[in-house]
């Protein structure tokens, strides 16, 4: 499984100073921003928009954040910024409970704080920016699985396991979908391929020679896309048999452009990062407080929130025409 | 009867071919089937030097570690433009490296195989873990198939898995060496009595066995334009449960490369033909479990008897 992000409108639309909101408060906001780890490009892709949102906000953005995912460095650059006085934190936090504790004691010195992409515990934290929810993953799954094969035939889904909370989660989801809206659709198979690519080859071209009239594959962990993609195009069933799949734009690009791949479903990342500074900006500047249900996010619009999640919205679908726009 | 165990597993085999082929005759179309012997021949390779391994009373946890290391190499490697008759050699090397690791410290200092190569298992991981994040390396795009067609790729990787079994087969019987391995396997203090070095037969079976993997791994990375990091991972239960279904006895210097053949055809079946008779995933892992288990109690079985 990739790591849980949110998702955000990559190009942001130009929203030149309708929403540039308040700076009037005095002093100049400092936010810092922290990565699972620096190098990896689907956290730059992140900081990409969360530049964007403090250039047009007036914050003055600190990134910093391990080298590779370490969830005591992430302590220690916490408590670094505690020291700092920053204003806010925002954090992609590696370890739930490890975090927590350094998360708390800012919150005690009166830094607004923030998670986003993978959250720390409730207590420890303001708000969780939370990238998908199940119900969004699900329902735009079906509705392009639907979309490719004109609402009707069967499809069947490569997971990982068939006991991640997570995929289960997704899958009732997707099913609700299809019971709703897509009945000439069948499901004639779930195949676990244990998150891992080869095996995901393997399950994909027997599904397709034992259930001739597949129209779709869906690869709902992100090895198997690359996997199910590689079974079609050996097996010479590109365009007869078609893939989507949640996944990253880097392992699929081969396949988008080949026309292996029509669909691969994640959330803008840019967008996410976007999200996340605007959202500890206006807690810091006290105009969003625990309990509101909506928050104007600028570029992005009205943003929902449930109980203590900030949602980014419906996931994004990366296909032939734009993802060349991503690098992650 | 001496090949009991090598028959029945044959038998097992023939017997779920022709359930398939009265039940989901789809099972038997050209292309999935060489596709699939396609995709397990890397298994194969692997299988074989865990049969080696086996019969000389150890046993090797780390291969799939071993495997992802060397698929990995080699991907950067291709990745770095390096041809092929580079690439190939450096995997076999790497992997043989690893194996002598195993083999020192297992043969040299006299340290139990199965907590050497369970700590090496999760040392070569969690390093590639830390090394990669899961990243895949993307080759350029002459090193699928190695550069040749589909079809003639595919059955080069079946023909050196298939030239390899045949080969080791034949050396186990026919080669001192091969005799050594059973020698040591049986009676290591008889055998070093009779003037065969058991440390070194020990520490070579493990220096092959990570070149083995090394030439499986880069068989495997032909056969795709990506790596995955976590390529090769549950290797090593697929390989140990081949060679036990295939009547090679756990306790060492009993078995053969083809029953580890025909048992590594039995698993390799087994998930194909579930999805080809509509039978629920749920199942896969029990019912592999299960023809594990059966092997062993016949192992049991039979030991019981011969005893009597």
């Amino acid at each position: 499984m990739f790591s849980v992000s949110v998702l955000t409108s990559g190009c942001s639309k130009s929203s030149d100073s309708t929403a540039t909101t308040g700076t009037a408060k005095g002093k100049k906001v400092t936010i810092a921003l922290m990565p699972k780890s620096k190098g990896n490009a689907y956290f730059i892709s992140c900081k990409n928009g969360a530049d964007k949102a403090a250039k047009e906000l007036g914050v003055d953005l600190v990134f910093d954040g391990p080298t590779d995912p370490d969830p005591a460095k992430q302590n220690e650059i916490i408590e670094n910024w505690i020291t700092l006085g920053v204003d806010g934190i925002a954090a992609a936090c590696e370890n739930k409970e490890g975090i927590s504790t350094a998360l708390r004691k800012a919150k005690q010195k009166g830094i607004k704080v923030v998670t986003y992409d993978a959250d720390s515990l409730a207590d420890a934290r303001d708000f969780f920016v939370n990238q998908a929810t199940p119900e969004g993953i699900g329902f735009t799954l079906m509705d392009e699985a639907a979309r490719l094969s004109n609402s009707e035939g069967e499809f069947a889904i490569i997971t990982a396991s068939l006991t991640a909370a997570n995929m289960i989660e997704w899958q009732k989801y997707i099913e609700q979908r299809r019971v709703e809206k897509y009945p000439n659709m069948k499901m004639v198979a779930l195949r676990p391929c244990d998150d891992l690519k080869d095996k995901a080859q393997s399950e994909a071209t027997s599904l397709m020679s034992a259930n001739p009239n597949l129209k779709l594959i869906m690869a709902i962990c992100s090895p198997a896309v690359p996997g199910a993609a590689e079974a079609v195009k050996q097996a010479g069933k590109v365009g007869q048999v078609k893939v989507i799949g949640l996944g990253l734009p880097s392992e699929n690009r081969r396949y988008v452009k080949e026309g292996v791949t029509d669909s691969v479903i994640l959330w803008k990342t840019e967008d996410l990062g976007n999200l996340t500074i605007r959202a500890t900006k206006a807690l810091v500047d006290g105009d969003l407080k625990p309990g509101a249900t909506s928050f104007n996010a600028g570029d992005l619009g009205a943003i929902e929130i449930k109980g203590d999640n900030i949602l980014l919205g419906k996931p994004f679908i990366f296909n032939k025409e734009n993802i060349d726009q991503f690098n992650f | 009867m001496k090949y009991f165990r090598e028959i029945s597993v044959a038998l097992a085999l023939l017997a779920l071919l022709v359930a398939l082929a009265i039940v989901a005759p789809a099972f038997f179309q050209p292309q999935p089937l060489l596709s699939l012997a396609t995709r397990e021949a890397p298994t194969l390779i692997v299988a074989c030097g865990m049969a080696l391994v086996i019969i000389c009373r150890q046993i090797d946890i780390s291969v799939a570690s071993q495997f992802a290391i060397c698929s990995v190499c080699a991907g950067l490697l291709a990745a770095m433009k390096l041809p092929l008759v580079v690439v190939l050699p450096a995997s076999i090397c790497i992997g043989a490296i690893l194996g002598s690791i195993n083999g020192a410290l297992i043969a040299g200092l006299g340290l139990p195989s199965i907590v050497v190569t369970l700590a090496t298992m999760v040392t070569w991981r969690e390093a590639l873990r830390w090394q990669r994040q899961g990243e895949f390396v993307n080759l350029p795009d002459n090193v699928q198939w190695f550069g040749l067609s589909q079809f003639a790729g595919q059955w080069t990787v079946i023909a050196v898995a298939v030239v390899l079994l045949i080969l080791l087969a034949i050396a186990m019987k026919r080669i001192a060496a091969g005799r050594f391995v059973y020698a040591v396997g049986s009676d290591a203090e008889a055998a070093r009595l009779a003037g065969i070095p058991p440390q070194r037969v020990t520490f070579l079976t493990f220096a092959f066995m990570g070149a083995l993997v090394g030439l499986a791994a880069m068989m495997n990375v032909v056969q795709s334009p990506q790596v995955d990091p976590k390529s090769g991972t549950g290797i090593e239960l697929k390989t140990i449960a081949a060679v036990v279904v295939g009547g090679v006895a756990i306790s060492g210097g009993r078995g053969n490369l083809w029953g580890a053949f025909a048992g590594l055809l039995l698993l390799a079946c087994v998930s194909p033909a579930l999805t080809h008779l509509h039978v629920d995933s749920y199942w896969e892992k029990a019912i592999q479990g299960m023809i594990i288990l059966l092997a062993v109690v016949a192992d049991g079985i039979r030991s019981k008897r011969g005893n009597a």
